[in-house]
C-alpha cells in the first residue's frame, strides 16, 4: 500500500485524537483569536437594543442539556440586557426539560446583573414554566394566558403576579424572544405571535438549523438571529460581557481549521490517487 | 382555526377556537404521561422476559424512580436539580459534542471533489464552514460575502420551497385523516385495508 492510500485510510482513532487536542488546548490554555460579528447576529442584537425601557418582552427558553452549553451563554446575555435595560420579561417554555435550564439561565443571569438593577420576581420578570401542547400550547397562551395556565412556575396564581396585570395576551408584548436551541420551534413563534399581533421576533437556534430560518430573516418576519455558541460569544463581546461562549468559540476556531484542513488534505491525496492511477 | 389565520372572525368563534387550543395542551400533557407509562410498560416486559440486552432497561427502571420520586417531593428539591445539573447536562452535551468527532472523521474520508456535483458541495460547504468559524473571515475575507450570499439567496430559497411543500403536504394530510383516507395513525396498516 503506497503512503497515499496509507494517509486516506488513516485511522480514524487518530483524527479523533487530533480533534479532541484542537477543541480542548483552547479551553484549556485560554487563546484570544481575532473575531468578526455575523450580519444575522448584528441584526438581533441591534433588534434586542431596540426594545424600549419599560416594555415587556415574551422570551421562551427552548434550550436542553445538549443545547445550553452552546445557547446558554447567549440567552444568560440576552436576559441581563433586557432587564438593564428595564425591559420587563414573561418567560416560558414548550419542553418540560427546557423549562429547568430557562430557570437556570435566569438564575445565572440575575447573578451577573450590576447591583441595584431591577429583578424582582413577578415585577420584572415572571418564569410561566411549561407550556403543553408544541404550537398549539403556544397559541393558546399568547390568546388568553389566564385559559391555558393558572399559576407560575413557583406556584404563584396568574392573578397575584403584578407583571401580568391587565396582560392576558400577546398584544402587550412589545417583542418576542425565541431561544429554541434545536427545537425548530422559531416558527412556532412566528405562525402564533409575530404575524398574527404583528410583534416583532429575533433569538437563537443551533448553528446547524440557522438556513433553516434564513427565509424568515430575508423576508423580514425574524430580526436576525444569533447562531449556536458563536451567536452567544457574538453576544457577548457585543454586550462586553466575557463569558463562557467566548472560550467556547476559540475552540471552534481550532476545531473548525482542523476540519477544514482535514478536507482540503483528503482531497489532495484523493487527487494524487488519481492521477497515478491507483485504487 | 385555519380562517381564523386569514380573516377576523366574530367573537363567539374565537372564544371557541381559544378553548379548544386549551384542550390541546392538556390532551399533549396527558399524551405525555401516556407516553411514559407505555415506555414503561415496553421496559417491564423486556426485563420480565429476558429480552436482548433487558439489563438496560434497569437502568431506565431505576432513573424512572429516582427522576420522579424526587420530581414529587418537588421539582425545585436541590436533589431533583443536582440530576439536572450533574447527570444530564453534561450526558447531554457529550451526546451533541460526539457528532463533531464523526463529522470531522467523515468528511476526512468522503466528502471529496469525486464529480462535479460533489466539487459544488464541497466547495459551498467550505466557504460556509470557513464564515462560521470566528476566524474565517480574518483568515479568507472573501467567505464572508461569499457564505451570506449562499446563505441568503440559494439555502433561503431551497429552505423556502421545502417550508411551503411541508406545509402544503401537512394541510393534505390533514384533509386526507378528516376525511377518513389516512388511518395509518389509527394503527390500520395500508395492507391490512386493502385485506378488507
Amino acid at each position: 500500500m503506497s503512503i497515499i492510500n496509507k494517509l486516506l485510510n488513516i485511522d480514524q482513532r487518530i483524527i479523533y485524537a487530533a480533534l479532541f487536542i484542537a477543541l480542548a488546548y483552547p479551553i484549556l490554555s485560554p487563546v484570544m483569536l481575532p473575531m468578526d460579528i455575523q450580519g444575522y447576529s448584528q441584526q438581533a442584537f441591534d433588534f434586542s437594543d431596540s426594545i424600549p425601557e419599560g416594555s415587556i418582552v415574551i422570551f421562551e427558553g427552548g434550550l436542553g442539556a445538549a443545547t445550553y452549553p452552546q445557547g446558554g451563554p447567549g440567552m444568560v446575555v440576552q436576559i441581563y440586557h433586557m432587564l438593564t435595560k428595564g425591559v420587563k420579561i414573561v418567560f416560558f417554555s414548550i419542553g418540560t426539560e427546557q423549562n429547568f435550564w430557562t430557570v437556570r439561565a435566569i438564575e445565572t443571569a440575575l447573578g451577573k446583573l450590576p447591583p441595584g438593577t431591577p429583578a424582582e420576581n413577578g415585577v420584572d420578570w415572571v418564569h410561566l414554566g411549561y407550556v403543553a401542547g408544541g404550537e398549539a400550547g403556544v397559541g393558546s397562551l399568547v390568546n388568553d394566558i389566564r385559559a391555558t395556565i393558572t399559576s407560575d412556575y413557583y406556584g404563584t396564581p396568574i392573578d397575584d403576579i403584578p407583571l401580568l396585570e391587565g396582560v392576558n395576551d400577546a398584544s402587550s408584548f412589545a417583542a418576542v424572544l425565541w431561544w429554541g436551541g434545536s427545537e425548530g420551534s422559531m416558527p412556532y413563534g412566528i405562525r402564533q405571535i409575530s404575524v398574527p399581533f404583528g410583534i416583532p421576533i429575533t433569538g437563537m437556534s443551533t448553528t446547524n438549523e440557522v438556513p433553516n430560518f434564513s427565509p424568515y430573516i430575508s423576508a423580514g418576519q425574524l430580526q436576525g438571529i444569533f447562531g449556536g455558541v458563536r451567536g452567544s460569544a457574538e453576544y457577548e463581546y457585543l454586550m462586553r460581557l466575557p463569558g463562557p461562549a467566548l472560550g467556547q468559540a476559540m475552540a471552534t476556531n481550532f476545531g473548525g481549521l482542523l476540519w477544514m484542513i482535514l478536507v482540503i488534505l483528503g482531497n489532495v491525496f484523493y487527487f494524487i490517487q488519481r492521477t497515478r492511477g491507483e485504487e | 382555526m385555519i380562517l381564523e389565520h386569514f380573516f377576523p372572525m366574530p367573537d363567539v368563534v374565537t372564544g371557541f377556537n381559544i378553548t379548544m387550543r386549551s384542550f390541546t395542551t392538556i390532551v399533549s400533557a396527558a399524551a405525555l404521561m401516556l407516553g411514559v407509562i407505555f415506555l414503561t410498560i415496553s421496559h417491564a416486559r423486556t426485563i420480565s422476559q429476558q429480552k436482548s440486552g433487558w439489563y438496560y432497561s434497569i437502568f431506565y427502571m431505576i432513573s424512572l424512580l429516582i427522576t420522579v420520586g424526587l420530581g414529587l417531593l418537588s421539582v425545585r428539591n436541590e436533589n431533583f436539580l443536582w440530576i439536572y445539573d450533574n447527570m444530564t447536562s453534561p450526558t447531554g452535551a457529550a451526546l451533541y459534542s460526539l457528532t463533531a468527532f464523526y463529522i470531522t472523521s467523515a468528511a476526512y474520508r468522503v466528502f471529496r471533489a469525486r464529480n462535479w456535483n460533489a466539487a459544488v458541495l464541497l466547495i459551498t460547504g467550505f466557504v460556509v464552514l470557513a464564515m462560521l468559524i470566528p476566524i474565517g473571515g480574518i483568515l479568507l475575507p472573501p467567505v464572508v460575502p461569499l457564505g451570506e450570499w449562499f446563505r441568503s439567496y440559494p439555502s433561503s430559497a431551497g429552505f423556502r420551497g421545502m417550508i411551503m411543500g411541508t406545509s402544503l403536504g401537512t394541510m393534505g394530510l390533514g384533509v386526507r385523516v378528516f376525511i377518513g383516507r389516512q388511518k395509518e395513525h389509527l394503527g390500520v396498516r395500508e395492507e391490512r385495508r386493502g385485506v378488507e
